[in-house]
């Protein structure tokens, strides 16, 4: 197990590397002149060379290349042209905000989902099971960003009960950094309050991003239950007297997950693309609004940086999706 | 008063076609140590006769037109859910026929095994050996070793380590002993066990045959053993009912019917059973007057 | 079990107009679907006959109209005015040209891509599979909306960059599909059978190996269409993709944001447009699994 673990884990570098070659190559080839907009229209052809060495734009490709691979184990992941900072020390500070609304979305999803569709595929056909899958449906279509601009118009500008956008008032101060995820940090700091303007900000992008993925881990989990209910083995279980609430919540749920599980693992790259679009809408200050406005510039090496985090990120979790198979298929071997 | 006693029992399914009536007024009476054996071939209602002891026939598609089950005095078919759950398990066991398929995949057979014994344990304490109002605690150590035992009983070697093991880990012959395990844990009254050796291989089919012989007999329970094999009859029943299109054609002694078969479908279905003394070319399928022609 | 003899009925249709008929009625059985198909058929006589049917044509290339900004929805602008005084409706109406367009694009640019990839991946197997598909797999890691933001940025503004750059993120998927066939129909008896003969390997492939994988390839399309437009969106949406005063859906929506929650209408109108267009094919291609894949059926 644990040696599956760590090979699973070297076989990442090689994948990392084609990766980081792979957007290199992209990212240079592709016409763009990310110093010509840093620099301005006025800006002398002195000032634009210096500009260039400055950044190691003047060197032959294959040695910035090399340049950018060496500081990449190095945590030096080259400079932003345009906030003219580390684009390692950019992504750490925009990265926790990404993952708390990533986190809080895929909670969303996975906890009002999986307990949905369980109950749409025990009362299947019933009124309960028309609605939600009519919801569904539409949930899956529904644009992120336009939901997003509908949640806050009714939560935020009619009803008044929610904030319209950012992560944290900007007059107040965030709880103390811990993991940079607000809530979790008020929760450590035991600052009630600060845990309730963080999740009031946080609930509207959470649930624009969430409808989707949750509509389709309810979709998938109805599905797989209705299957798992016809199996023999439930039969005998109920011949034997255990209860429903037994049966479905703790028999049927573990065999019904396998196929969820695969479509959660995918879900997760999707919502850390998707967060360009939502953090766009609620100005949330994350990876999605930072890639948006060095795409929006032109600049290489944040886009570079930002992407190679959600890979190693998707990646991540697409091995613990594996590890999770295992948990619910006793019968997958790890070899 | 019969352990079990189903009387006039009618039944009808509904499928895509629409409704049809499955049984046509089942009459069967069941006591404490009688093994019933009940024959007829595919599609003539045997399994649907025993899943409704247990009540197991969600309805629709199923519907009772007439008829009553008697269990201990008691019409299953008017009784409330909770009285139902406490029959199934405690009272009755149940035994299917495809041991890959009827133990859940995804759980160690220990679980399983304990999650049966709590439940007919709550329902009755000394099950486990309790006494009422035990705690919590004492309830899941004493199932433990109620299944641990029960394992031990049907034949499982190293029973205290194979209880965490999960069911692929296990021989075909190994689960239906299981399965077993699982249906005679809470100490029932009665055994339904719906062609238990069908999907087994020959040679382990007589073991499994002589394990639930020898629990019965050691229990004193009453069962409803589902088969279309009259060999099997022969050897471990006490009574035979002969099944056909819904009806029972007729029902006594293994003695008596096997050696004189009052009805002449009894009569082509012995003839169908090679035995020692069957000679080359004797033996006869199915066929002709008894079977209708459209299904 | 009793047996009786199956009565073959005569054959009064040929086989082919037999399947087309049966899988018809399996369409019809879900009115779902039927509701798919029929905002698909408007969505497109709208895209075909928007420039004749709008109500004011100088809006839509460009022309405001200052004296008339954010009106309500009215019967002269059934879903108000804009910021510059531009009538929603006429811009909603023409928007569908390029998310249909463009989407359109997208999975056929997708389709033929993955299609070459995936076929020469799974025929030849060996190093060339090793290799085509270690770039796909690749491919499929990187977050597909923000590779396409960027290449989109880079190539800059225009439909046709906008095209090719949603288009680089979309074929590996068909290329892993086709790839998957392809290795199982390779092994097929008339396959070996043509291989036998001589075929070359192109006719194989185009012959007969592609023509019996096209029903996986035309579901993944139909319900690719919705996600494509969608991504058309997403892209006007932050700014990235057609200009003004070309009007597309998802860059009216990002020109709506600033005038929230007062000038709603704005918003309105073409997040619904996306979330009909989005809706309508995803219904098309649930329904035409069902017809072309019945195994899939839930
Ligand atoms: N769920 C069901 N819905 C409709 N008809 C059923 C269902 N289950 C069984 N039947 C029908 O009832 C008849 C008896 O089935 P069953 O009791 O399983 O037969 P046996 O066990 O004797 O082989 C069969 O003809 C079968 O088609
Ligand atoms: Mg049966």
């Amino acid at each position: 197990m644990l040696l599956y673990i760590l090979r699973r884990l070297v076989l990442l570098v090689p994948i990392l590397l084609g990766l980081t070659l792979l957007l290199f190559i992209v990212a240079r080839i592709l016409p763009g002149d990310p110093v010509g907009l840093a620099a301005g229209p006025n800006a002398t052809p002195e000032l634009i060379a210096q500009m260039k060495r400055e950044f190691g734009l003047d060197q032959p490709l294959p040695l910035q290349y090399w340049n950018y691979l060496t500081g990449l184990v190095s945590g030096d992941w080259g400079m932003s042209v345009f906030t003219r900072r580390p684009v390692f020390a950019d992504i750490l500070e925009y990265l926790p905000a990404t993952i708390e609304l990533v986190f809080a979305s895929l909670f969303i999803a996975v906890v009002a989902g999986i307990p949905l569709g369980l109950l749409t595929a025990v009362y299947k056909n019933g009124p309960l099971d028309y609605a939600t899958r009519t919801l569904a449906l539409g949930g899956i279509a529904m644009p992120r960003f336009f939901l997003g601009l509908l949640l806050q118009m009714a939560f935020a500008a009619w009803l008044d009960i929610l904030p319209l956008s950012g992560r944290y008032p900007l007059i107040e101060s965030p709880p103390d950094h811990v993991t940079g995820l607000y809530t979790i940090d008020a929760l450590i700091a035991g600052d009630w309050s600060a845990f309730q303007i963080a999740l009031s900000h946080l609930a509207l992008p959470a649930i624009a991003m969430a409808l989707s993925p949750l509509a389709t881990i309810m979709r998938m989990m109805r599905s797989s239950t209705i299957e798992v209910l016809q199996q023999d083995y439930v039969m005998t279980e109920r011949a034997l007297g255990l209860s429903n609430r037994l049966i479905l919540f703790k028999y049927v749920l573990k065999n019904a997950m396998t196929s969820t599980l695969t479509v959660i693992g995918l879900y997760v790259s999707w919502l850390l693309g998707g967060t360009v679009l939502v953090e766009t809408v609620f100005d949330w200050p994350g990876l999605g609004l930072y890639a948006t406005q060095a795409i929006l510039t032109q600049d290489f090496m944040p886009v570079i940086g930002v992407t190679l985090v959600i890979a190693i990120i998707y990646l991540v979790a697409m091995l613990v999706v594996d590890l999770l198979y295992g948990v619910f298929n006793p019968k997958v071997r790890y070899a | 008063m019969a352990l079990l006693d189903i009387k006039n029992l009618n039944l009808a399914m509904r499928s895509y076609e629409g409704e049809t009536q499955i049984l046509h007024g089942i009459d069967l009476k069941i006591d404490h140590g009688e093994i019933w054996g009940m024959v007829g071939e595919t599609g003539s209602g045997k399994s649907l006769t025993g899943l409704s002891v247990s009540r197991l026939i969600a309805s629709p598609p199923g519907r009772y037109l007439a008829g009553s089950i008697e269990f201990q005095g008691r019409d299953v078919l008017k009784a409330t859910d909770k009285e139902m759950r406490i029959l199934r398990g405690r009272h009755i066991g149940m035994i299917f026929q495809d041991p890959t398929t009827n133990l859940n995949p995804a759980f160690r057979i220990g679980t399983q095994l304990v999650d049966v014994a709590l439940h007919a344990g709550h329902a009755d304490p000394s099950v486990l050996g309790l006494e009422a109002g035990a705690s919590r605690g004492d309830f899941k150590k004493a199932a433990k070793r109620v299944a641990v035992e029960m394992l031990e009983k049907v034949g499982i070697p190293k029973a205290a380590e194979r209880i965490n093991d999960y069911p692929h880990q296990f021989s075909g012959g190994m689960r239906q002993r299981v399965l077993i395990a699982m249906a005679m844990i809470g100490k029932p009254d009665l055994l339904i066990a719906d062609e238990p050796t069908t999907a087994l291989d020959v040679s382990v089919q007589a073991q499994i045959l002589r394990l639930i012989h020898d629990l019965v007999a050691e229990r004193n329970i009453g069962v409803l053993l589902i088969t279309h094999n009259l060999g099997i009859v022969a050897q471990i029943c006490s009574h035979v009912a002969v099944m056909y299109r819904g009806r029972i054609l007729e029902a006594g002694k293994v003695n008596d019917v096997l050696k004189r078969p009052s009805h002449s479908y009894t009569q082509a279905l012995l003839n169908s059973v090679p035995t020692v003394h069957t000679k080359r070319g004797e033996l006869m399928g199915l066929s002709g007057a008894m079977r209708e022609t459209s299904a | 079990m009793t047996m009786t003899p199956i009565a073959i009925p005569k054959r009064t249709q040929s086989a082919r107009l037999e399947n087309w008929s049966r899988a018809f009625y399996r369409f019809r059985q879900s009115w779902l679907s039927i509701v798919g198909l029929a905002i698909v058929v408007l969505l497109v006589v709208i895209a075909i006959f928007a420039p004749w049917i709008v109500p004011y044509p100088e809006h839509v290339v460009g022309g405001t109209n200052t004296a008339a900004r954010f009106q309500a929805p009215s019967t002269d602008a059934w879903f108000g005015t804009n910021a510059l005084g531009q009538d929603m409706f006429s811009l909603v109406l023409v928007g569908s040209q390029v998310s249909l367009f463009s989407g359109l694009a997208v999975v056929f640019i997708a389709i033929v891509v993955g299609t070459a990839v995936g076929a020469i991946a799974g025929y030849f197997g060996g190093w060339v599979d090793e290799v085509l598909m270690r770039i796909t797999d690749l491919l499929l890691t990187i977050p597909s909306l923000i590779l396409a933001m960027a290449v989109a940025a880079a190539l800059g503004t225009g439909v046709w960059n906008m095209i090719i750059a949603i288009s680089i993120t979309w074929w590996p998927a068909y290329a892993r599909l086709v790839r998957g066939e392809v290795i199982v129909k390779k092994e097929e008896q008339f396959v070996v059978a043509a291989h036998a003969l001589g075929a070359n390997w192109l006719r194989i492939l185009g012959k007969h190996i592609l023509p019996n994988i096209v029903s996986p390839i035309v579901i993944k399309a139909s319900l690719d269409m919705g996600f494509a437009i969608l991504t058309v969106a997403s892209l006007g949406f932050v700014g990235i993709g057609v200009k003004p005063p070309t009007p597309e859906w998802g860059t009216l929506l990002s020109g709506a944001r600033s005038y929230m929650p007062d000038y709603w209408w704005t918003a309105v109108a073409p997040g619904i447009a996306i979330f009909l267009a989005v809706l309508a094919f995803n219904l098309l291609g649930d329904g035409l699994r069902d017809v072309l894949d019945p195994k899939a059926r839930r």
